[in-house]
């Protein structure tokens, strides 16, 4: 039996509003396709089982408001996130501009032990729009982006038509994996021997 | 324990933490060992820890989100047990063991997770059981993140179409049930939180509400998730049910965040279908409820929705949204009598671009928009509120960027009335606006009438509205706008030149209103959008523009004199008599003597009676020479009157060296090789006899007054001169008077006296390279140079 702790992989979409993070979210775990746009509030998770090396680990992936109006108390879920999505609209050249300020927003509040080499995975999201004529941001200016930013997996999606979508999760659950994100050990500072826990409740005893 | 301090807060977060993390420990240490009893008193313990009432929303989040993911530890725990033999049914008994409330709920719900997912007990019964349970827990904070743990861990249990759990029909029917029962539950807890605690601390508790209101939301967005809620059910269930709780509680708080969060979280079709619904409600809320906002944000939506493709726009057309929309902000101004106007105005906005959106071809409805905000804010005082003029602005935007072109705007017979209750500066702004959009679009505005409308207009740029405003303009702003003002005069155009001669005529009386600021702006180009009318008339065959009262370059001319008079109260003299030269130019170009000598005249008088700076008398000089040489038109008499002048100004000019240059510059008009009638070499040889005597005066004055002798450029330009005209073949100029200055000029150089200067040197040198290069050229002009030998 795997250790119980690596068996559940934490991952975070983020990304401007109505780019698709749901979209994506529900196509990898439901496979399927709305295409009408419903705002997410607050965070919210799905999770889906994967098989990696012979073993089962259980994805769990966060799907964020993009609205930061939906945002209202904060973001202490990013805390023991093993990787984190970066998703923009290829269509639109606000939301690619934005991932930097997502990125750095994320490593703030996440403060991960390594923040250099923390897992990323940029995903750039409807590219089957208009046949890819509407589209502003070039592949090549997003990968040099990536790049820029310590060689970060980069794919091209379409959550519509589920283009790409599986092999993006696929390096994302890889990614997360070997993060090597380890949770801080913890050391109780005495070992009480058979004593119930000191209460320290407060307030009324419901 | 009032007003805790953050830093206790910090602290009792830690001790939180610290506790968590500890039965964490012993509960991780009780999986390891799959010690179902040890695991269950841990976890219990370690739960425990979210009885606080000492943290903030904020905080207590903290604590609640290293719970969850120590939860997620034992469900997968309970899910091992289970596969090993454990039944699931005994389990869920088994935490109800747990000594307090609040931690034997979290367990329940966690194992009741497992339970559904176990599918040995139908979900909605495992689901109801669970919600009921929750009402345990009514201390609010508590309570809200209890049921968010529900929400969360039931979310990809729900009983919808196509999910694992689908059973009977009604499932999808249950599922909903579920969420709106939580999400009505949590909205009670959340809304009942104001009147817990003393009546001091309302505003730290509204904060916290407010950073608590994602969590009621959130149910809001898991019912748009299920895919089994389709229109018919929101329509008939999820809306009404909705709707009904949040009108019945009465409070400003959640009446305006979940209507936010309706109108967010589910499909723009179900809120076309459901509009009326929708809108019925915002009467029925609170009277502080932003509801402009909310309908704003509403409209904003659909908006993007309608630009989203032609093919969604029968939908609204079959809803009749507009008339829905209309009437429900109708509505909500008539009630709320103390809306600030920039509310009013936002809200003629958002519907001003959803219609556009919508019904570009409904002008009606579009100036119906603006007639009702001319309504609202007529009556008051011009608009100071920046809000509600930066809204306005907004409004009177919306069309001109949609259609692209003024002449929509025009037709609008609101707009204007809009604009007149705007402050001075706004006005101004709006015409700036205007402008930029013309320009940007290349609109043609080609009546006199479209014109007429759009001066009156933009009458904030063409004139004065409020004196102080004018003191206060910054110069350079000033100029960028009268800039704007004459580019746009020059965009004026009707390819039918009486239509033309119209517009002119209407320009001309609004600028005309405009002040001695504004018109050495303005004139200009409307002179040159004349002239060039003229230009175009003068191509054209006499014949077809015989009749009376049809545009003739004579009629135009005599406006434009007017044109250019109204300049001399300014007075711009320099100004005007460029102008005046430039229509001279152009009665050249139509034969039309007497008017081309006319204009001249009038630069003459201007040039002695009003330039006086001697700068300015040079630079005129020079604009009176470099025209008069390009006329053709005069006869020999009228001719030589305006050469003879021009001569004499040259001549009289306050500087020696200016007197040179302007007298060996009127030889040119002597000799024209265009025109054989104006040939008269020994005129040239006079003008360029005369500037060399003048400058021999300058270097004797040098000589004179310093000790020295002065530059010797002067000669070398007249050396060019005669070398010019000489190689027209002009017979006065012979190769000795040719050579004999260019020894006058070396011997000035070399001479005792002469101070050095590089700049004669070359231009000396680059003068013979001339003479040589010629030479090596060849034919009939090298020939003449040849003679010449240096």
């Amino acid at each position: 039996m795997p250790s119980r702790r690596r068996a559940l992989l934490k991952v975070i979409i983020l990304g401007d509003s109505g780019v698709g993070k749901t979209s994506l979210m529900n196509q990898y775990v439901n496979k399927k396709f709305s295409n009408q746009y419903k705002a997410t509030i607050g965070a919210d998770f799905l999770t889906k089982e994967v098989q990696f090396e012979d073993r089962l680990f259980t994805l769990q992936i966060w799907d964020t408001a993009g609205q930061e109006r939906f945002q209202s108390l904060g973001v202490a879920f990013y805390r023991g996130a093993d990787c984190c999505v970066l998703v923009y609209d290829v269509n639109v050249m606000k939301s690619f501009d934005n991932l930097n300020n997502w990125r750095e927003e994320f490593l703030i509040q996440a403060s991960p032990s390594d923040p250099e080499n923390f897992p990323f995975v940029v995903i750039g999201n409807k590219v089957d729009v208009d046949g890819g004529n509407s589209r502003v941001v070039s592949e090549k200016k997003a990968r040099a982006w990536c790049a820029s930013k310590g060689n970060i997996p980069y794919f091209e999606t379409s959550a519509k038509e589920g283009t790409n979508v599986e092999e993006a999760f696929q390096v994302i659950a890889k990614n997360a994996l070997k993060s090597g994100e380890e949770e801080e050990i913890y050391l109780p500072d005495t070992i009480d021997v058979g004593s119930s826990s000191q209460q320290r409740s407060t307030g009324c005893e419901c | 324990m009032i007003a805790d301090g953050v830093e206790d807060e910090e602290k009792w977060l830690s001790a939180g933490i610290a506790g968590l993390q500890q039965n964490a420990f012993y509960m991780h240490r009780a999986l390891d060992s799959n010690n179902l009893k040890d695991a269950l008193k841990y976890s219990a313990q370690m739960l425990s820890e979210l009885r606080t009432s000492r943290l903030s929303p904020h905080k207590y989040y903290e604590l609640y989100m290293r719970a969850f993911d120590e939860l997620r530890k034992l469900e997968l725990f309970f899910k091992e047990e289970t596969s090993r033999g454990c039944s699931i049914v005994e389990l869920y008994e088994l935490v109800q063991h747990a000594g307090n409330i609040l931690p034997r709920l979290y367990l329940l719900c966690t194992v009741g997770s497992v339970y559904i997912k176990s599918k040995e007990a139908p979900a909605n019964d495992v689901l109801k059981d669970l919600v009921e349970m929750c009402r345990g827990i009514q201390h609010p904070l508590r309570g809200l993140f209890l049921r968010s743990y529900l929400s969360q861990v039931s979310r990809d249990k729900l009983p919808d179409i196509g999910s694992e759990y689908e059973g009977d029909a009604d499932t999808v029917m249950d599922s909903v049930e579920f969420v709106l029962q939580n999400f009505t539950e949590m909205n009670k807890l959340w809304v009942r939180m104001q009147h817990q605690g003393p009546a001091r601390e309302k505003e730290k508790r509204e904060k916290e509400r407010s950073e608590l209101r994602d969590l009621v939301g959130k149910n809001l967005h898991v019912l748009s998730q299920i895919e089994g809620v389709d229109l018919e059910m929101y329509k008939e269930i999820v809306l009404p049910r909705v709707l009904e709780q949040v009108v019945n509680c009465k409070d400003e708080l959640a009446q305006y965040y979940l209507m936010d969060c309706i109108i967010q979280v589910f499909p723009d079709e179900y809120h076309l279908q459901t509009l009326e619904t929708l809108l019925n409600a915002c009467p029925q809320l609170q009277p502080s409820v932003d509801v402009k906002t909310v309908l704003a944000r509403l409209m904003e939506r659909l908006s993007n929705y309608a630009a989203s493709g032609a093919e969604v726009l029968p939908e609204f057309f079959q809803v009749e949204a507009f008339a829905k929309l209309n009437n429900a902000i109708g509505k909500v101004i008539e009630a709320q009598e103390n809306m600030p106007i920039d509310g009013v105005v936002t809200l003629y906005a958002s519907l001003l671009t959803f219609t556009l959106q919508v019904h570009p071809d409904r002008l009606d409805y579009i100036d119906q928009i603006l007639g009702a905000c001319v309504k609202k804010v007529s009556g008051k005082e011009k608009l100071d509120d920046r809000q509600a003029t930066k809204q306005i602005v907004a409004l009177l935007s919306a069309p001109l960027e949609k259609y692209k072109d003024i002449d929509t705007a025009l037709k609008l017979s609101n707009y204007p009335r809009v604009m007149e209750y705007l402050n001075a500066r706004t006005n101004k702004e709006m015409a700036n606006v205007i402008i930029q959009n013309i320009m940007k679009n290349k609109t043609r505005i080609s009546t006199a009438e479209k014109v007429d409308a759009l001066f009156e207009l933009i009458k904030g740029l063409i004139r004065d509205l409020d004196e102080d405003l004018h003191d206060e303009l910054d110069e350079e702003d000033f100029k960028e706008e009268q800039n704007s003002v004459a580019r746009l005069i020059q965009m004026l155009h009707s390819d039918d030149p009486e239509e033309m001669s119209k517009i002119i005529h209407t320009v001309r009386k609004h600028i005309l209103t405009g002040g001695r600021t504004r018109l050495p702006f303005t004139v200009p180009p409307l002179i040159f959008s004349s002239l060039k009318l003229v230009r175009r008339l003068e191509g054209q065959d006499e014949s077809v523009s015989g009749n009376e009262a049809s545009t003739t370059p004579k009629k135009i001319f005599q406006i434009v004199t007017q044109i250019i008079e109204s300049l001399s109260s300014i007075p711009v003299p320099e100004l005007a008599l460029g102008l005046y030269l430039q229509c001279a130019e152009a009665a050249n170009d139509c034969d039309l003597e007497p008017v081309a000598y006319e204009f001249f005249t009038q630069a003459y008088i201007l040039y002695e009676e009003e330039i006086t700076d001697s700068k300015a008398q040079v630079t005129c000089i020079h604009l009176i020479i470099g025209t008069l040489q390009r006329m053709h038109i005069f006869g020999v008499e009228n001719r030589d009157a305006l050469t003879h002048k021009a001569t004499g100004y040259s001549a009289k000019l306050l500087k020696k060296p200016d007197q040179c240059r302007a007298v060996y510059a009127c030889s040119h008009l002597f000799w024209l090789d265009e025109h054989d009638r104006i040939r008269d070499g020994e005129r040239v040889l006079l003008c360029l006899k005369r500037a060399l005597r003048i400058a021999n005066a300058v270097q004797q004055m040098a000589n004179a007054t310093r000790g020295s002798g002065g530059s010797v450029v002067l000669f070398i330009e007249i050396l060019n001169k005669y070398l010019y005209f000489y190689e027209k073949g002009v017979s006065q100029i012979t190769v000795e008077s040719i050579l004999d200055l260019i020894e006058l000029i070396r011997s000035e150089m070399n001479g005792d006296n002469a101070p050095s200067d590089p700049a004669a040197d070359a231009f000396l040198a680059s003068t013979l390279r001339y003479i040589q290069f010629q030479k090596d050229k060849g034919g009939a002009v090298g020939e003449r140079y040849e003679l010449i030998k240096v």
